[in-house]
This record gives C-alpha cells, structure tokens and sequence, in this order.
C-alpha cells in the first residue's frame, strides 16, 4: 500500500453540529441528545437502520464542516482538493475509508470514524504538479464495501 | 582408432543420406555432360576457381581478383553460350532416363540396314552424307536442313539420295531410327592434308567432325566408297561390319565384340561415381565439420498452440539470444528466419506457466548447433477472457478560465462492457477519454470524447461505444 507520507491528513470530527442540507445548500443543526440518543440509536427501532451516505462532493476546502466551491474539475494552482462525506443516519460508531486513487493507483487513504446519530467529515490532499490528471475517491466501509465513488480531474 | 569410432559415431544417418544424394547428382551431371563442350568448360571453370583458392591463399592480389572475375564471367558465359547443349542434355523425354538411363540412348536398331544401304549406294555410286549427330548441340553448325521425321529404311535412305531427287545433294540427320532432317547443309573443312580426290561431300563431313563430336558417313559418288569423319580423323570404311563397329562405338552400344569397350566403360562410370563421392564427403567435411565459428543471434520467442479460450497475458520474454556454432561457411549463410525460437503451449494452465528453452525449442538449419540461449527460462501467464462493466471517466487537461468553475458533470454512458483477460481487468477500474481540453469551455453545455482503452489487449464488447458525451455545467466562481 502506498501513502502519501507529504499529505496532510485530516479528520474532522462534527461533535456538536452536524450539517444538513435543504436543496440549495447547508445549514447547521445542532444534535440534540434527547431525540438522538447512542442508547436509542442501538434499540430495537434503530436495528433496522443502516450507515447511509447522504452527501458527498469533491470541493477546494471545508470550512465550518461545509464543503467550500464543489466541483469536478481543479487546478493544481488551488494547493488543496477535499473529499467530504456526511452520513444519515449513523447506527452504531464504525470506520469508513476515503481512498484516493490517481490514474487507477492508490495514492493515498484516510481511515476515519463515525459517531451516531449523524457524521459529516472530510479528506484532503495537498497539490503537486505532479498530481495532474484524472483522480477517483473511493468511499468505503469498514470491510473494504465501496459505498460511493467520487471522480475529478486536477488541471493545470 | 578411438578418435575415428568417437567421430563416426557423431555422423547421422541424414548425413550419409545428404553426402549419397549430392554425390549422385554430381555423378548424374557427369553423366549427362560427359563429352560436351559445355563439360570441358565446366572443368575449366573449375580448374580457374581451383586456381583463384590457391592464388588467395598465397597472397597474390591481383591474380586472384583477376581469376576471381574471369571465373564469374565464365559462369555466365557457359550458360549463354551453352544453352541448347544444357536444355538438349537435361531434356528428358522419360524421367527414368534422366534419373538412371545413359543421356543419349539413341537405339539404333537400324545399325546394320544403314551400314548394308551405304555401301549399296556406293555400289550403285550413289553419293551420300548421313550425319549420326553425337551429344553436341548441331544447330549452331549445320543449316538448312528441311524437317522429315520418316521412320529409316532402304528405300527410303535410296531415295533421299536419288540423283533426281531436290535434297540430294544436301546431308541427312538421323535421330534415333528415324531421318530427322534432309538436304542440310554442313561446314566445309578447311583441312590442306585432305587427299585431293576428295570433293565437297567428304570435306562436309571433317568439317562437321572437326567442329562437334558427330559422327558423319560419306558415300562417294565417283569412286563408291565409304568413308566416316569423326573428331579430326576421317578413314575410309571397307566393310559394312566395320561401318557398324564404329557406329556401335559412337552410340556406346555394346555388342559381343566390344566387351573389352564395355568393360572400360563400366570402369569409367564406376571411377566417376567414387570420384563424385569423394568431392561431395569432402566438401561435406569442410562445410559442417568444422565448428570454429561461433555467431550471437536475437530471434523472436513464437509461443504456440494456445490453449483454446485463453488469452497470453504477459510472457517474461518476447525474444531470446542464441549463440550458435558451426562452420564459417553454414554460420555465413545463415538468412533471417532460418533459425526460430518456439514454445508450445499446449499444455499450459491457467495463470504462470514456467518454460525451459532447449535445444527442441530451436529450429535452426542442419549441420548448426546451439551453444547457449537467454533466457533459458521464460514465464507465460495465460488468462481467460472475460467481459466487464468499467465506469467511464473524463481526462481533462488545460486550464478553465479563472472565473469559471466546473460544478458537476455526467458522462452518457457512465459505463462501458469491456472485453479482456480476467487478470488484466481485475486491475482496471476506469475507462479513460482520450484528454478534452478546459481552455475553450466558456459556458455549460456538451460534448463527445472517444475512449482510450488500456492496455491495448482490452476490446469493446458488441454493442459498446466507442465515444461518451460528456454533459458539464460551469459556474462563475465566486
């Protein structure tokens, strides 16, 4: 497996706003515990739920757990491209992996954790010159299942 | 002793077969040729070459490129000038004569009636010239000659000869038992020892002895006598028994007479057939016997028989390096594509197979040997083709105009069925356009882009496009 040992890493964890989005954009949501319990989460009624991905975009940065500028397309003058991931509803504390892929290698993965009731979080890498090309994020579970696959080129 | 058995114990049996076969045909063309002009120059060109070997040996520049030249010409020579002797010498009307038979079978059963006609017309002094032709070619030589193909009798031969008759005067041409050709016309000769009571007929028939190996028979007109021209002796004839002899000897017939001839001529024969037999070994000797040559060559590796349904997926080598020894003259003429590299792979299996390159790997010319090969072991992975669904990805290069941003975009079809090695397509996952540049993209719209497919042993399933469009929204960028 390689790893990008210059990249930097990060992962953010959304412990008292989780985002949610209402068709044009993000809003901020606090959790309320009462409502959305880790107990009641792993009673009988959440036994049905399953980790779900609600969004997922490629953007130039993420600020306040929002995605900032998404698009396919970046340049490498930009330094920075983001791979963010918000999941609804999140049953049970677990794993997830974004692995970034450049021309079918893998360039680099993040593992990252997941809290219930609802996560967002996000990876990034930092821009070479030598980063141009067509790129794929793979969004996965804990066994290695793609949940989502992302795909951007980075230009000149 | 033991040198001699370990030496002919490394001799194969295709190798007498080879110095047997070749040893025949030289023999066959001796045979063929024997007493042609056409012989004699062959045997002068190779006297010449003889000379050209030794003069090169010994240093001498100038003679051997002079010999060297004047043996090539003569080769070209000979074929030009010698033509109709070669076609009439390799003419075989039945292929056992060419193979077997003596070239000139020329039966003459009608020996005795030609000989008892001539001296019948010498009685009744009736003039004639009868040519017996011998292996040269008398085209050259005699003319005018008008075509008559009748079987040979008395009456006939009495006839032609008639005074009266228009072709009288000119000579007939006997072939086989059968008058070839009358009223032709040969070269005088231009002899001064000639007795003077010779007349046109008789210096005819030196002058066509003198120039080729026929035999010619003269009946004088005035006097009544028989006389026969060959080589540079011209005698004349005082029985027909001695007529007959002498044409017995110029077909080399045999009869009970001349067993002593036959004799001779078996020994001839047998000398000739050693003789052919010892140049042919010895040549065989020199030309695969001595293996101080040593040459490299690179040759594609060939894998065949493939099993069915499976695809080469890699091979660890696609050509090999041989180094082959041999003599200088087998190693010199040594042409692209006689010596080949094969791996059968009719009994690989699924994934890597590992092959040993061996002799039985190389096909190369006989009297060549192999002294090493590298690599000596070369892996084959076989795979089994399989279709698959491969997402399809954009491959965009340049730059967008800085105000602009490319916010989403959908490629139509998002995947393609692709047709590959099993092993291969486990290893690709995207199947990329050829790259669409941003520069000249100023607002959302569409377009199409062909596909590249990766490795190039990839091939789109029936029914698979080979372009996507490509449907993209840009935003101004805030």
């Amino acid at each position: 497996m390689l790893w990008r040992s210059w990249s930097l890493i990060f992962c953010f964890l959304s412990l008292f706003f989780m985002p949610t989005f209402s068709g044009d954009g993000f809003s901020a949501w606090a959790q309320d515990r009462s409502v959305s319990t880790p107990e009641e989460i792993h009673g009988s009624e959440a036994v049905e739920q399953r980790l779900t991905l609600g969004k997922s975009t490629m953007c130039e940065r993420v600020e306040n757990l929002r995605p900032v500028r998404p698009a396919t397309v970046f340049s490498a003058s930009v330094g920075q491209v983001s791979a963010f991931t918000a999941f609804d509803p999140v049953p049970e504390p677990t794993l997830i992996f974004h692995r970034w892929y450049h021309r079918d290698e893998l360039s680099t993965q993040t593992r990252l954790r997941l809290y219930p009731p609802r996560w967002s979080t996000y990876s990034m890498i930092q821009l070479r010159e030598t980063d141009k090309g067509p790129w794929r994020v793979e969004v996965t579970d804990e066994n290695g299942q793609i949940i989502k696959v992302l795909r951007f080129s980075i230009t000149d | 002793m033991s040198n001699l058995l370990e030496f002919l114990t490394t001799v194969r049996w295709q190798d007498v077969v080879d110095i047997l076969i070749n040893s025949y045909i030289l023999f066959r063309l001796y045979v063929l040729f024997q007493g042609t002009n056409a012989f004699r120059v062959l045997v002068g060109i190779a006297s010449l070459w003889i000379l050209q070997e030794i003069a090169a040996s010994l240093g001498l520049i100038l003679t051997s490129w002079a010999v060297r030249g004047i043996t090539a010409a003569a080769a070209i020579i000979i074929i030009v000038v010698f033509r109709n002797e070669i076609r009439s010498a390799l003419q075989a009307r039945n292929p056992r004569t060419f193979f077997w038979g003596s070239p000139h079978p020329q039966k003459v059963s009608s020996i005795e009636l030609i000989a008892e006609t001539a001296f019948q017309m010498g009685k009744k002094r009736i003039g004639a010239l009868i040519v017996f032709p011998g292996k040269d070619d008398l085209s050259e030589v005699i003319h005018g000659g008008i075509p008559w193909d009748g079987t040979i009798s008395q009456e006939m031969l009495n006839s032609i000869f008639w005074p009266k008759n228009p072709v009288h005067d000119g000579a007939i041409i006997i072939s086989g038992d059968k008058v070839a050709e009358v009223g032709a016309l040969l070269p005088l000769s231009q002899r001064q020892d000639l007795p003077t009571f010779y007349g046109t007929r008789h210096r005819a028939a030196a002058g066509l002895a003198e120039r080729s190996d026929a035999l010619v028979v003269v009946v004088s007109e005035e006097r009544g006598r028989v006389t026969v021209a060959k080589d540079n002796w011209i005698k004349p004839i005082a029985q027909p028994e001695e007529l007959c002899q002498l044409l017995r000897q110029h077909f080399n017939l045999s009869d009970g007479a001349s067993e002593k001839e036959k004799q001779r001529h078996k020994l001839k024969m047998s000398l000739a057939a050693a003789l052919s037999l010892i140049i042919v070994t010895g040549v065989w000797f020199g030309f695969t016997r001595s293996h101080h040559t040593i040459i490299a060559l690179s040759i594609p590796l060939e894998y065949v028989n493939r099993p069915p349904g499976y695809e080469i997926l890699e091979t660890s080598a696609d050509e090999v390096r041989v180094q082959l020894y041999g003599s200088s003259a087998l190693i010199r003429s040594l042409r692209p594509g006689q010596v080949q590299a094969r791996i059968d792979l009719g009994k690989a299996i699924e994934g890597r197979n590992t092959f040993r390159i061996t002799q039985d790997n190389i096909s190369m010319p006989p009297g060549v040997s192999l002294n090493r090969v590298e690599p000596s072991v070369v892996e084959v992975t076989l795979d089994v083709p399989v279709t698959r669904e491969i997402a399809v990805q954009v491959d965009w290069v340049g730059r967008l105009p800085d105000h602009l941003i490319m916010v989403d975009m959908r490629v139509n079809p998002s995947t393609v069925q692709v047709i590959g090695g099993s092993k291969i397509l486990e290893r690709v996952s995207t199947i990329y356009t050829v790259p669409v540049r941003l520069d000249t993209l100023s607002r959302s719209g569409s377009l199409t882009a062909p596909l590249i497919l990766t490795p190039p042993s990839l091939k789109m399933a029936p029914g698979s496009p080979e372009r996507v469009t490509v449907h993209f929204i840009l935003d101004e960028r805030n």
